[in-house]
């Protein structure tokens, strides 16, 4: 097989290089192939169709489907952008240009005979194709991802529970999973697609399905203060959030002080220091290139941001450790990197998805730049390092509880969550504690939205004052203010979307406004 | 493996053999759980993965301890403590019925060990008797984590396919894909029930429907007045409105009243009306528990 990877070779990278370039380009060979199992992928899943529940498709479908339309970049933003001009707007086969040095491998996703690799291939293929035909709305590897619905490798345990009255299409012992009857289908996918430009019903129905799914992650926000109103002011005292939810059991209200007061305690145990200064050619652009590249596969894998977050702690958590337990010919080498973000991301994905994407899901996003061993290897080195304790409290899950407690609408706690993922990409924030970052991201979001002050219930609930809160909420508003780059714009467009309430084109505050 | 003497074979799991094994320096007994790590495969299973970190997490005294996890070539093993049997061979050994105090300090364990996980955001999902591993002096710790995960406030969408059969409760049955806590407590009732009726299963369906079918000639079959939502389900079907029988006097006659009352609190069909595990800890029934349980001691 032909390597898919044509600019491997260095072309001058270096690590101010202003431009992340994807290569995407297919040999013939490919194309081919790839023709054929479009074909097929569009006849195939039309029979799951019918047995799916479509409700949960298009659900899980539509917090992606139009992203996509933020994914067409900006360019040209300066002469180094230019490389860019071919740059394709998936995240598939991509190779971070600090990685200018690795070799080329045979073949994305090491040639194996196994029929769940070979379909798993087709189907990565097959959307190649499907972007050929429609260049202005590319679907993304969420086709890859529906595949894996179908075709994932479950493990023995769950097999063995398997709905009884199920039936599967296919019957495989490899695809007997009735849960992937809710995913998406390559077909779905596909369809999404056909006419990109028809504003018609359909189009609405996806949207509204599309902020179903958004409130549908915060329900209880559903009713609440419209977008003008105030986060409830509490003159008498704090409202007992989780008294007055005691009957809606998915908060978990018996137990969720309880929880946060223990995932607060152990942040202490998480803690990430300066490991740059130990570390040779590694630098914080380099990270910051890798963590905006870790925020597109989370969006065309449709992994939780749960998921995002644990892994892009994974990634610090793992230079902290190793850069200090290792010699220093053993650190980490900034062709690495992105193995250790590809393997982050793996791991956080076993450890939270529902249905995670498969191993060769990942080695083909990094474009064939690593081997399946490599990967696996580096997954097991990371466990050892971190010591195989994945329950690390994470901004993202402070931050939905505060604004729960406080009752903040959705577009505001969309907000906070834009300043949090931006200042994921921020190496001079690692060393402030998860809850602080979520509270001081919240505060910026309300002053943003001229919703008001820290108030008594925020400060009951996040256990933090202003004063705790505000030399972070100054340094974070500091990384919005930054020039925008496009070589890391992922979150800004992401979070440009309606679906995300087009929250980056908040007009930013001044830092006199966060002070008064 | 030269750390590790095995010494026998103790159980078959999911994804390898359990061993009974004796640490060559210390001589401490221990049980290994071997992970196979197929080169073509994809890495460390995430039943596997989930069970490590998850035990990592969880330290109590019912809770099976995790010492280690030792890595090799083409294998993990999981280290862990050591206990006499699980309940289910407990209940095979039984000559006779059980000893109902017996029955409280395993379900006061039980519950404690549950609300421990549930104060620490995980969800066990397949408790049953093979699962709960005991000792002579009368410890009971939950094990097997393969099924378990960390759960987010509020709960996202999780995977119907959860618990085994005679242990799962009707919104999962119905395919409820949004569940919390209550998942681990209608098995904890069905756990229950067992242990007063000697290992007798409560409710030994052969499929969904019959699963569905015995519980509800037992506790009624539920409507929208029962149970809010009910018929939203994604596997919801109308079955024969049954009404609730007697009581449960006649299927758990050995149990007291305060037990039978803590038992229909457990056995509520609607998850957002059953009774969570520290609350069941405080219920009357347990009021004359052997102190020695309660305390720290057991
Ligand atoms: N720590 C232990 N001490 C004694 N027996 C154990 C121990 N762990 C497991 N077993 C036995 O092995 C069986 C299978 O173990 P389990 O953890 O349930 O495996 P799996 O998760 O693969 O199903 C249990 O039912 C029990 O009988």
């Amino acid at each position: 097989m032909a390597p898919t990877r044509l600019a491997s070779k260095p072309i001058g990278v270096n690590e101010n290089l202003n431009g992340i370039m994807t290569h995407g380009i297919t040999t013939r060979s490919k194309q081919l192939a790839t023709l054929k199992s479009y074909k097929d992928s569009l006849k195939a899943p039309n029979k799951r169709k019918a047995d799916s529940p479509l409700k949960d498709m298009t659900a899980k479908r539509a917090a992606f489907g139009d992203i996509t339309n933020a994914f067409n970049k900006s360019t040209a933003n300066n002469d180094k952008d230019k490389v860019m001009g071919m740059k394709k707007v998936t995240v598939e086969s991509k190779l971070l240009p600090i990685l200018k040095s690795v070799k080329p491998q045979t073949a994305a996703v090491n040639g194996k005979a196994s029929k769940t690799k070979q379909l798993q291939k087709a189907a990565s293929n097959a959307i190649e194709s499907v972007q050929k035909h429609f260049a202005k709305d590319p679907p993304k590897l969420v086709a890859t991802r529906a595949q894996n619905g179908i075709l994932k490798n479950i493990d023995k345990k769950e097999k063995s529970l398997i709905k009884e009255n199920q039936n599967q299409s296919q019957s495989s012992a490899k695809s007997a999973r009735s849960d992937a009857s809710g995913e998406p289908s390559l077909y779905m996918t596909a369809l999404e697609n056909m006419s990109p430009n028809d504003a018609t019903k359909e189009g609405y129905k996806v949207i509204s399905e599309k902020l179903d799914k958004v409130n549908l992650d915060d329900t209880a926000n559903r009713s609440l203060d419209e977008e003008t109103g105030t986060p409830h002011e509490v003159p008498d005292g704090v409202p007992d959030f989780d008294k007055e939810n005691w009957n809606d059991a998915f908060q978990v209200s018996n137990y969720a002080m309880d929880i946060f007061n223990y995932l607060k305690n152990r942040e202490r145990l998480f803690l990430i220091d300066d490991y740059l200064v130990r570390m040779k050619g590694i630098t914080s652009w380099m990270r910051a290139l890798l963590v905006d590249w870790m925020v597109e596969v989370q969006e065309s894998f449709e992994l939780n941001h749960e998921t995002l977050y644990l892994a892009v702690k994974l990634v610090d958590l793992y230079l902290t450790r190793s850069s200090k337990t290792q010699p220093e010919k053993e650190h980490l080498t900034k062709e690495e990197l992105q193995l250790l973000g590809a393997s982050a991301l793996f791991i956080a994905s076993k450890f939270d998805e529902r249905i995670p994407p498969l191993v060769d899901d990942f080695l083909y996003i990094c474009d064939g730049a690593y081997t399946l061993s490599q990967l696996l290897k580096m997954e097991m080195t990371i466990l050892r390092v971190v010591d195989f304790d994945l329950g690390i409290p994470l901004s993202y899950r402070f931050l939905r509880r505060y604004a729960r407690c406080a009752r903040v609408s959705m577009p505001t706690l969309t907000l906070a969550r834009f300043v949090l993922e931006q200042c994921l990409l921020e190496y001079g924030l690692l060393n402030h504690s998860d809850s602080k970052m979520a509270a001081a991201a919240l505060y910026i979001a309300l002053r943003m939205k001229s919703l008001g002050s820290w108030t008594p219930t925020l400060q009951y609930y996040t256990g933090y004052t202003l004063k705790d809160i505000l030399p972070i909420a100054l340094e974070q508003n500091a990384t919005l203010h930054k020039k925008p780059k496009s070589a890391i714009s992922t979150v800004r467009n992401k979070y440009s979307h309606t679906i995300f309430f087009e929250v980056a084109k908040v007009p930013l505050i001044d830092d006199s406004v966060l002070g008064s | 493996m030269q750390k590790y003497e095995k010494l026998e074979k103790i159980g078959e799991g999911t994804y390898g053999t359990v061993f009974k094994a004796k640490n060559k320096e210390t001589h401490e007994i221990v049980a290994l759980k071997r992970v196979r790590l197929d080169d073509d495969d994809e890495g460390v299973p995430s039943s596997a993965l989930r069970e490590i970190c998850l035990l990592k997490e969880l330290k109590h005294k019912n809770i099976v301890r995790l010492y280690d996890v030792l890595h090799s070539e083409k294998k993990l093993t999981l280290v862990f403590e050591h206990c006499d049997q699980d309940l289910k061979k407990y209940f095979d050994s039984l000559n006779g019925e059980i000893d109902l105090d017996v029955v409280k300090s395993f379900m006061y364990q039980l519950l404690r060990g549950l609300a421990f996980c549930h104060s620490h955001n995980v969800l066990h999902r397949d408790l049953k008797p093979q699962n709960l591993l005991i000792n002579k002096n009368g410890e009971l710790k939950l094990a097997d984590f393969g099924l378990a995960r960390a759960f987010g406030i509020p709960v996202k969408c999780y995977s119907a396919e959860v618990v085994t059969l005679w242990y799962r409760p009707p919104d999962v049955l119905f395919g409820a894909k949004l569940y919390t806590t209550s998942i681990d407590m209608w098995s904890a009732g069905c756990i229950f029930a067992e242990l007063a009726n000697s290992g007798r299963p409560l409710f030994p369906g052969s499929d969904v429907d019959d699963q569905l079918k015995r519980i509800f000639k037992l506790l009624g079959t539920p409507n929208e007045d029962t149970w809010a939502g009910v018929t939203q389900l994604p596997d919801y079907k109308p079955l024969a409105a049954y009404q609730p029988s007697l009581g449960l006097a006649q299927v758990v006659p050995r149990l007291p009243a305060r037990g039978r009352d803590l038992l229909t609190r457990l056995l509520t069909c609607n998850p957002a009306l059953r009774m969570p595990a520290d609350d069941a800890m405080a219920h009357a029934y347990f009021h004359d528990l052997n102190p020695s349980v309660k305390n720290d001691r057991c």
